[in-house]
């Protein structure tokens, strides 16, 4: 075993073995252990994320591993959000007063399931194989949706159930396509590693029908319109950390799955028919969102509905291939991730400042918390893709991307959308920070805004950072070799 | 695959579809998924998977429904005629859509499609939670059928992973329906419609 490979798999072993020790671990010492749990696990993402992102041609590829630039982004995301989520959870546990189980239990299912979640989703990016990818991506199901479902109130039930039964309707769908490429590929579960998938012959409509059946499954889980029904739900009712989560590590995680089934069967199914299934779902996604960005909503549900816009835009950059708009994903997929991280850890403090939060739109934060008002200013702001925003960036450069490859209707309607997308995010910015505030707002300093604060200084560093690199990316070696991966 | 098993599959199906008795439709599921432990008979690996997963999972959800008995069947808001009609239709409609599925047998490839389609077709009319479940169970059962009649073979791992994984789903599905039951007072999905924009 090499050291890439024995790194990858301590990415994965090490929140699943702690996730073992809470299960068992007294009560007292459940919370710290998650926290020094977290801690090795992010410092094991970030290493395995620098090696794979400072020499993107030195890829690791067997039958189920697969070690490469795309992964490492991922891998580093899923690191620094589950890092945070964790430490961040027992401002949201102390707000819990009932749920889903015994009170005396709660920490302990909670940090059990939250750990489980992450060695799960953590092996998303890393796996080889379409079949493993399937699986562990259904598993992050099971365990994700009790933590939906965490707080066992009515509207939590409702959302943890769509989102189970959705979300496994459609990944059955998505293993029907994969029982089709097995079919065609043949040699059993090795025949469904992404090189084996590349060798795959076009054999008339059989690898069309699988490919379409494939990401219209893997839609409902990334939450991809027409089949996003539970993702505003899920988003809105799970813990503000799980919240956090699902949208900024587990869709794109997903997302990639659906990148690297398009990569290896574009030879069979055409590169165009490939690229184009993703713009449109791209598209549409950002079609459905925008509407509801325009719209007075509850924090969660707001950036919930600004998931499905940002998961849309990454779709359109990976359906346009190419340096450029590549360039432009991997800057999307990591400032949405901050950003978006951000906005849902806010929720906590912001539920203490104004319980009624949960069910209506916020106004004049800035007035009557200016901390929170700050830190929710910098994740609706960047979201909005407000300049210095690294998402303003990466759309141009998607869009751009979109030019480069020959598809200019499809850049410039997207180009229209994110348009609007921003004037909705714009919108609801300015009412958040300077409209009409709610009577009886709660004035005293909320839950856990200390800790907030110190994380929106970092976030702004690294949103700025993440700015200036994406001015050099396009040109980049690591742009180079993503672009490589999808001809 | 023979036409009669195909038939018998597809019937099972149909049944879990218009029935009214939810331990019914559990011992109509569980039924097909033996049938399909049978047909697996000479790959040892994938019949224990399938068998095992069917006595498992049809124990696990006979002892929720007799834990959450319902003062009276859950109505399914559209009538069991319509709901076989549909289910049929949606069928018909996949096998034309979809060709060819590269199967062995294309008595296998419309087995596995009507399966899909009643599982979809169950989910979508069925008002009660653990028929919604059951749709899951349908369309894995489908999906169960397609790796046995794959023409390399070697479907045990696909089985092993199906069977794991629906175990896992079904678990946590049973969870969120004694939660929900414990919270409305019954099964009843229709409750669950206060999130909406």
């Amino acid at each position: 075993m090499t050291s890439r490979e024995a790194l990858a798999l301590a990415v994965v072993a090490i929140p699943a073995i702690g996730a073992l020790v809470v299960a068992v671990a007294p009560r007292r010492m459940i919370s710290q252990i998650a926290g020094v749990t977290a801690i090795l696990a992010a410092a094991a993402a970030f290493t395995l994320a620098a090696i794979a992102l400072s020499a993107p041609d030195a890829t690791v590829e067997t039958a189920w591993l697969l070690i490469d630039p795309a992964a490492g982004v991922l891998v580093g995301v899923i690191g620094a959000v589950g890092l945070a989520s964790t430490l961040l959870s027992p401002n949201y546990l102390a707000t819990v007063l009932r749920g889903i189980v015994r009170p005396p239990r709660l920490p302990r299912f909670y940090y059990a399931l939250l750990l489980a979640f992450w060695a799960v989703l953590a092996g998303v990016p890393l796996i080889g194989n379409l079949g493993g990818a399937w699986l562990l991506v259904e598993a992050t199901t099971a365990a994700s949706a009790l933590l939906v479902g965490f707080s066992g109130k009515p509207r939590a039930l409702e959302a943890g159930w769509k989102y189970l039964i959705l979300t496994s309707l459609g990944l059955g769908v998505a293993l029907l396509g994969i029982v089709l490429l097995a079919a065609t590929a043949g040699g059993g579960l090795d025949g469904l590693s992404w090189k084996a998938l590349a060798a795959i012959p076009s054999s008339g409509q059989t690898v069309l029908i699988a490919y379409v059946l494939l990401l219209a499954g893997l839609a409902a889980k990334i939450g991809w319109a027409p089949v996003h029904n539970w993702l505003p739900d899920a988003h809105s009712e799970a813990p503000a950390p799980v919240s956090a989560l699902l949208s900024a590590a587990l869709l794109p995680a997903v997302l990639l799955v659906a990148w690297r089934a398009s990569r290896s069967l574009a030879p069979a199914v055409g590169t165009g028919t490939a690229h184009s299934v993703l713009i449109g779902f791209g598209l549409l996604s950002l079609a459905v969102a925008v509407p509801f960005l325009w719209r007075p909503l509850p924090w969660k549900r707001l950036l919930a509905y600004s998931s499905l816009e940002h998961m849309g835009v990454i779709a359109i950059g990976v359906g346009f291939g190419g340096p450029l708009a590549l360039a432009g994903v991997v800057v999307h997929i990591v400032g949405h991730a901050v950003a978006k991280a951000l906005g849902f850890y806010a929720a906590v403090p912001l539920l203490d400042h104004d319980p009624r939060a949960s069910g209506h739109q916020v106004g004049g934060v800035a007035r009557t918390e200016p901390a929170l008002g700050t830190t929710m200013a910098v994740s609706l702001g960047a979201l909005a893709g407000l300049p210095p925003s690294p998402l303003f960036v990466s759309e141009v450069l998607i869009v751009a991307g979109g030019v480069a490859a020959h598809r200019p209707w499809a850049a410039a309607v997207a180009a229209i959308l994110l348009a609007l997308g921003f004037l909705g995010l714009s919108h609801a910015l300015l009412d958040t920070l300077a409209g009409k505030a709610r009577a009886g707002s709660h004035r005293s300093e909320a839950r856990g805004l200390r800790a907030l604060t110190i994380l929106t200084a970092v976030t702004i560093v690294g949103l700025l950072a993440l700015t200036a690199a994406a001015f050099w990316l396009p040109h980049s070696e690591l742009a180079r070799a993503l672009a490589a991966e999808v001809r | 695959m023979s036409g009669a098993l195909a038939w018998l599959l597809v019937a099972l199906g149909l049944g879990v579809v218009v029935v009214r008795r939810r331990s019914l439709a559990v011992t109509l599921v569980t039924v097909q998924a033996l049938v399909l432990a049978v047909r697996a008979h000479d790959e040892a690996g994938a019949a224990a998977a399938l068998a095992v997963r069917a006595v498992a999972l049809g124990v696990l959800l006979l002892l929720v429904v007799s834990r959450t008995r319902e003062p009276r069947p859950i109505p399914a808001g559209v009538a069991p005629m319509l709901r076989g009609g549909l289910a049929v239709a949606l069928a018909l409609a996949l096998t034309w859509l979809i060709p060819t599925l590269g199967l062995a047998s294309r008595n296998a490839e419309r087995g596995v499609l009507a399966l899909v389609a009643f599982g979809l077709i169950a989910v979508a009319t069925r008002r009660a939670t653990l028929f919604q479940v059951l749709g899951i169970v349908l369309v894995e059962n489908g999906l169960a059928l397609a790796a046995l009649e794959l023409p390399s073979g070697s479907s045990a791992a696909i089985e092993l992973g199906v069977a794991f994984d629906l175990t896992l789903i079904a678990l946590v599905a049973v969870v969120f329906h004694e939660k929900i039951f414990a919270e409305f007072g019954g099964g009843d999905s229709s409750v669950l419609r206060s999130l909406r924009d």
